[in-house]
């Protein structure tokens, strides 16, 4: 006989605000989101056109989750699984390492005394996985739960994008059901182990739906599924071509809103 | 199927009972199957015997008769309805959520189903002092929202305790979890004191995991989960809320110019049709109740601090508030 554990609200209360978030590095986008970033056992999907700062701020994330416990933040691991070969290994360390200094150096400033962190141990940090077609995302899903028990200290993990193994060679029945199966169980591992799960996805076209025609790939389903939504995208109307907005679509702890950011060459900043 | 066992049957002992498990006949099925004469020779009963072990068995497991005024006075003694605490919702569903049923709350995601069921499961401990079982399937329970409510409310910190304390939360990943939690709150293994409402959020979670799946198995489980919620519900009498999604189908509009003389034929051209579709298919459309409808209502301009959602009572057993409908408010403070 199976035994439930029930929490009451109490102590999912106490749990929930004695953890941290993994912040943006952007206040304004961290408020919006109403937790002081990306909430920790959640699924947050950000969504947008390409070009809208979504592999952006996955890349930020995945250097922020690493700040020392000293300045409030996790001192965790992050795996980034990247399903889209446009993405070399060569910038992602390029732009891991930019981000990574600046977030360091402004953190040391903080501080006032230097952090014993070097670069190469923060690239350590980082777990990459370059899972590419239906076949090896898949096999690599399944075997996820083994990595997390290895790698205890992970405490991101970004999937950029969870569209592009589902692109081909799959019924949209077939593809759905793998979908919930697999969400459930990381879903069941980013609760039990205190894990942030960022999942990118890309836009869609969808002719004559109400409310607009252009929506998140994957179908309304799979809408359901995600706890936060954001939705970016580059505004033509920006003076500076760095700007993005991000509109919050669905949260449980906070309404709708929009955060105006920028990408800078250290990572995501606020507009100032 | 059902075992055979020895209570209340004459004649069929421990013995006997064993012998019948030697010859692989375990279930009352198995034992009404079965030839008389053969049944006679293995037990070593006489023909008479085996007839009114026979005859006992369609006593006891045939469906009770009750009489009118049992009806009434069980239906008047139970409570009919929780009030959901939200007066156009009550009003709009003749009192609130019905005991001992199931209810649907359905709506396009981002409506607005997890904020209300929130809401209602607040309401419900905060005007009934019982407990609230809120099931989730995909993480969306979030204690700090719960705060944020109550304390917009002006909940002193002690009245805020003993009400999320009552609030219980339980995580479930698959179908067959959800259907041993119901089958173990059936047989009392799993007890919460003084339920008076589950909230599941979301069953497509769960049910869509069989999707694309050749067999049948996410069905028959939906049903052995409908059973056995329909048990409890009667039994302990507490209400039972599934929180079920809609998706959209276009469908281009194949000329209905019978309809439409008045339409232009360039307006024809680009005219697409949009459909809703409760999901879960055709075996669950018939299920709940009471199926309630969320629709987020087009926002006024320049208005973020609440957002209007529409509430169509789509189908109910209570024929008063059949097509009924009612628009509530979600704000930071929650739902009005």
């Amino acid at each position: 006989m199976k035994s439930f554990k029930v929490y009451d609200a109490t102590e999912l209360w106490q749990k929930e605000t004695s953890l941290p978030s993994v912040p943006t590095f952007s206040q304004v986008l961290d408020n919006v989101l109403g937790s002081d970033g990306v909430q920790l056992g959640s699924i947050t999907e950000l969504l947008g056109l390409p070009g809208s700062g979504k592999t952006q701020l996955c890349l930020q994330l995945c250097a922020s989750v690493q700040i020392p416990k000293e300045l409030g933040g996790l001192n965790a691991e992050a795996l980034y699984i990247d399903t889209n070969t446009n993405f070399t290994l060569s910038r992602f360390r390029d732009v891991n390492r930019e981000i990574l200094s600046a977030s360091f150096l402004r953190c040391q400033k903080v501080l006032d005394e230097p952090l014993q962190i070097s670069e190469d141990e923060a690239l350590k940090r980082l777990h990459y996985v370059n899972a590419f077609g239906l076949e090896s995302y898949c096999s690599l899903m399944h075997t996820l739960p083994k990595f997390i028990a290895e790698h205890p200290n992970v405490k991101l993990i970004a999937i950029d994008s969870i569209a592009y193994p589902f692109k081909d060679g799959i019924s949209t029945k077939q593809r759905t059901g793998l979908l919930f199966r697999q969400m459930a169980d990381l879903q069941r591992i980013a609760l039990q182990n205190q894990i942030a799960v960022v999942i990118t996805n890309e836009m869609s076209t969808r002719v004559g739906l109400s409310g607009g025609s252009v929506v998140g790939a994957l179908g309304d389903a799979w809408a359901h599924r995600c706890n936060v939504r954001l939705l970016l995208s580059a505004p033509h109307t920006a003076q500076d071509p760095t700007h993005r907005l991000a509109l919050l679509l669905k949260s449980n702890i906070a309404s709708t809103a929009v955060a105006t950011f920028q990408i800078t060459s250290e990572g995501i900043r606020d507009v100032e | 199927m059902q075992k055979l066992k020895s209570q209340g049957i004459r004649h069929l002992s421990d013995g006997v009972l064993k012998i019948l498990t030697q010859n692989r006949i375990t279930t009352i099925y198995d034992f009404l199957e079965e030839d008389i004469s053969k049944l006679s020779s293995l037990t070593r009963l006489n023909l008479p015997e085996i007839l009114a072990i026979r005859s006992d068995i369609f006593e006891k497991y045939s469906a009770p008769l009750v009489n009118g005024t049992t009806l009434l006075t069980k239906v008047l003694i139970n409570e009919k309805k929780i009030t959901t605490g939200i007066k156009s919702l009550d009003a709009a569903t003749c009192g609130g959520i019905p005991m001992g049923c199931i209810t649907e709350l359905c709506g396009l995601a981002e409506s607005g189903k997890s904020q209300l069921s929130f809401q209602v499961a607040i309401n419900c401990v905060k005007n009934t002092e019982r407990t609230v079982l809120y099931v989730d399937t995909k993480g969306d329970f979030s204690a700090i929202r719960i705060q944020q409510i109550l304390g917009s409310q002006n909940c002193s910190n002690k009245e805020m305790a003993s009400i999320m304390y009552k609030i219980k939360v339980v995580y479930i990943w698959t179908m067959d979890e959800l259907v041993e939690l119901f089958r173990s709150i059936k047989n009392k293994t799993f007890v919460i004191e003084n339920l008076a409402l589950v909230i599941v959020d979301s069953l497509p979670c769960l049910m869509f995991q069989y999707l694309g799946d050749e067999n049948k198995m996410g069905l028959s489980l939906l049903n052995t989960l409908v059973n056995y919620s329909r048990f409890v519900g009667n039994e302990f009498n507490i209400g039972i809320v599934y929180i079920n999604i809609q998706t959209r189908w276009i469908d281009s509009d194949i000329c209905e110019e019978e309809d439409n003389v008045q339409s232009s034929s360039a307006l024809k051209e680009h005219s697409y049709v949009e459909k809703r579709n409760r999901c879960l298919g055709r075996y669950w459309e018939q299920i709940p109740a009471l199926v309630l409808i969320l629709e987020v209502l087009e926002r006024v301009k320049e208005t973020f601090s609440f957002t209007q959602i529409k509430v169509s009572v789509m189908c109910s057993n209570n024929v008063k508030c059949h097509k009924n409908e009612c628009t509530i408010n979600l704000s930071m403070c929650g739902i009005e």
